[in-house]
Parts: C-alpha cells; sequence; structure tokens
C-alpha cells in the first residue's frame, strides 16, 4: 500500500481488530493539521463584533451568551476528533461513519448562534447532510459487496472497488463538506463566536482531501 | 448576443448564491449520480467470498438476528487480520438472562432487537469491528447533545 505515489512512507499503524488505522506522510500531515486547528479551538477567545454608529462617536460591542460559548467549543472540539478519526482510518465504513458525525458536530457548531438566518442556513445544511449519508454509505456497502472486505490495507492498490462505489463516496463527502458554502453566504464567519467556525472549514478541507487519497488508493 | 449570455450567466449565478437553492443542486447532483449508480448495477458482480459472511434462518426464534452459535461458549467469527483479534469469539452473545428466557418463551425478541437502532446498524458488526461501534453511539450522543440544547435555549 504505501508504494503507491500518493500515500508516502508508511509512519505508524494503530489496530483495533479489524479497523487497522495507518498514518502515511499524507495523512499525518493532515492529522497534524487538524490538531492545530483543535488547539486553536481550545484556546482561542470568541470574537465580539464591534460596531460603529454612523454619524457619531458611538460604539457598540456584541455580547456573547456564556451556554452558547460553551456549546459551540465543545462542539468544534468534538469536530476536530471526529475530523482526526476520518483521516487516519483504515476502514471504508469506519471512514463514512467519521464523516457522518463531521457532519453531525458541523450542524451543532452553527445551532450555537442565535440569529435568525444562521439557523435558517444551518437547517439547509442539515437537509443535505442527512441526505449525503445514503450516498456515504451506500458506497461502503457497494464497496463491501463487491470485494468481500472493507479494509483499505487489503483493497489499496487492486482496482477492485467499483466507479459506482467511489462515485457515491464523492458525493456523499461532497454532501456533508458543504458547509462552507452555507458559512460564507449566511456570513456566519461574522456572527459573534466566529473562531470555532473554523473548525467546518478545516474539516470539510480534510475530508475532502482523504476522500481523493482513498479513491486513488482502492 | 454576448450581452444576452452575459444577463443569463448574472441570473443563474445570482439564483446560485441564494443558500436555500444549494440543496436543491445537491438533489440534482444527487439524481444524476443516483442514475449512473442504477445504470451501473449490470456490471457490479458480488463477491462469494465475503469476510462477514450472513445466514438466514427463518425458523428461529430470533430470526432476523440470529447470528448461529450457542450462547456463553466460544464462536467460530470471521476476522480479516487474526492477530489483531487472539479473544475474538469469546463474548458470542449479549443476551441478559432475561433476553435470552424471551427468546426461549415468544419468537418476538429477535425482532425487537432489530427494532432498536444500534440493532440494525450492528448486523455487520462482530467483536472485530469494535471501533465503528464506539463511533455509532458518538454520532447518538452528538445528535441528542444538539437536540438538547436547541430544546433547551431560552430564546
Amino acid at each position: 500500500m504505501f508504494n503507491l505515489p500518493i500515500e508516502g512512507e508508511e509512519l505508524f499503524a494503530l489496530e483495533f481488530g479489524d479497523i487497522v488505522n495507518y498514518f502515511s506522510l499524507y495523512t499525518t500531515t493532515l492529522f497534524l493539521f487538524a490538531t492545530a486547528f483543535i488547539i486553536i479551538a481550545i484556546i482561542a477567545r470568541p470574537e465580539r463584533q464591534t460596531d460603529i454608529v454612523f454619524g457619531t462617536d458611538a460604539v457598540y460591542t456584541k455580547e456573547i451568551n456564556q451556554d452558547n460559548l460553551r456549546f459551540q467549543r465543545f462542539m468544534a472540539i468534538a469536530c476536530g476528533l471526529a475530523t482526526l478519526g476520518a483521516v487516519s482510518s483504515g476502514d471504508l465504513f469506519n471512514f463514512s461513519l467519521f464523516t457522518a458525525l463531521i457532519g453531525i458536530t458541523n450542524i451543532g457548531i452553527v445551532a450555537g448562534v442565535n440569529n435568525r438566518y444562521v439557523l435558517n442556513a444551518a437547517y439547509n445544511y442539515g437537509i443535505v447532510a442527512m441526505v449525503a449519508t445514503t450516498f456515504l454509505f451506500g458506497g461502503a456497502s457497494i464497496a463491501l459487496g463487491t470485494c468481500g472486505t472493507l479494509s483499505i490495507w487489503e483493497l489499496a492498490g487492486k482496482g477492485l472497488v467499483p466507479l459506482a462505489a467511489k462515485m457515491f463516496l464523492v458525493l456523499g463527502v461532497m454532501g456533508e463538506g458543504m458547509a462552507p458554502f452555507y458559512i460564507a453566504k449566511a456570513e456566519i464567519t461574522r456572527a459573534p463566536g466566529a473562531p470555532y467556525v473554523l473548525m467546518i472549514h478545516v474539516s470539510s478541507l480534510l475530508i475532502f482531501l482523504r476522500v481523493i487519497e482513498i479513491i486513488l488508493t482502492v | 448576443m454576448i450581452r444576452h449570455i452575459g444577463k443569463g450567466f448574472r441570473i443563474f449565478s445570482n439564483w446560485m448564491s441564494t443558500y436555500e437553492n444549494l440543496v436543491a443542486v445537491y438533489a440534482a447532483l444527487g439524481i444524476i449520480v443516483a442514475v449512473c449508480g442504477i445504470l451501473m448495477v449490470p456490471m457490479l458482480s458480488y463477491h462469494e467470498d465475503q469476510l462477514y459472511p450472513k445466514t438466514m434462518n427463518r425458523a428461529s426464534t430470533l430470526d432476523p438476528y440470529d447470528r448461529g452459535g450457542v450462547p456463553f461458549t466460544r464462536a467460530e467469527i470471521k476476522a480479516q487480520y487474526l492477530d489483531n483479534s487472539p479473544t475474538a469469539g469469546y463474548v458470542t452473545t449479549y443476551l441478559t438472562p432475561l433476553s435470552w428466557f424471551l427468546a426461549n418463551t415468544t419468537p418476538y425478541i429477535g425482532t425487537t432487537i432489530v427494532a432498536h437502532p444500534g440493532g440494525i446498524i450492528d448486523e455487520i458488526l462482530y467483536n472485530t469491528r469494535g471501533l465503528d461501534t464506539v463511533v455509532e453511539t458518538s454520532i447518538l450522543f452528538a445528535a441528542f447533545a444538539i437536540a438538547s440544547f436547541l430544546f433547551r435555549r431560552k430564546d
């Protein structure tokens, strides 16, 4: 598996029964990137927006509710941990599960915002993320049916996984990783409690990079 | 002509920039991929040598859930990496005495297990795939946390 061009050297393998997580040069890079952003989410303080009242000297700052802050931080850290699992997983079904967990925690991060339009965007994203799980698990089950196994170690380099399963996996990850579109449109990055929203961008970027690695490997 | 195309692009980009329409875009993509998938079904072939084989015993009282074997003895469990699971098969079943009593007296315990969200997911899981089970419960707990937060918020 580690002679393939995309993987790089094998660094470490972590065994959980049939699910053997692996760290190649590629996945370790993604893993360290996600770890850095988890640390940022833990130590960061939320952004407090300051608006200037036009034409006067008055300035007002938006207060951030302590409960919302705690919930968003928890969900951001959970999302980061799910990303760590997804980038290091060595099993197709396990990867699908971690990706679904990323989708759910993404909804949780934006659910901590009070604005109505932000919650509306979160609702729309929720619909997409839930539909995407069908494709994710459909892809994994087609791979299991046609190959007899789910382990990326066994499937690597053989090209056994059919194109349909790969298409389903990519579309599923597209649905789960669609959150930044909603973020950009609903201007959640400028809403109170900004730094935790970064985790949505990071997780969707990393699962896209990982699914590309998987479909090129299997 | 160019002005016409430019107007069309503006209308399209205006439509795309409304985030309510992204669900429709994803649905269209999903339909295309699903149709491609259905067209590719004849090219898919079932692999006979399955790692996790499944047999159905319709006569069992545990019907959809019966995996065979006798409780509290060692069962043969297939594993991808045998070295990683030296104790595989020693915990053959997690039926409590009450469940075992129900299974022996009524024909409904199997369907009760399958009716659980965990039960139906657990169909393909064996002791060798414990990390999957952990992640599944994490998904459930994250969903509960979000639901309870949204329910309890003041505004």
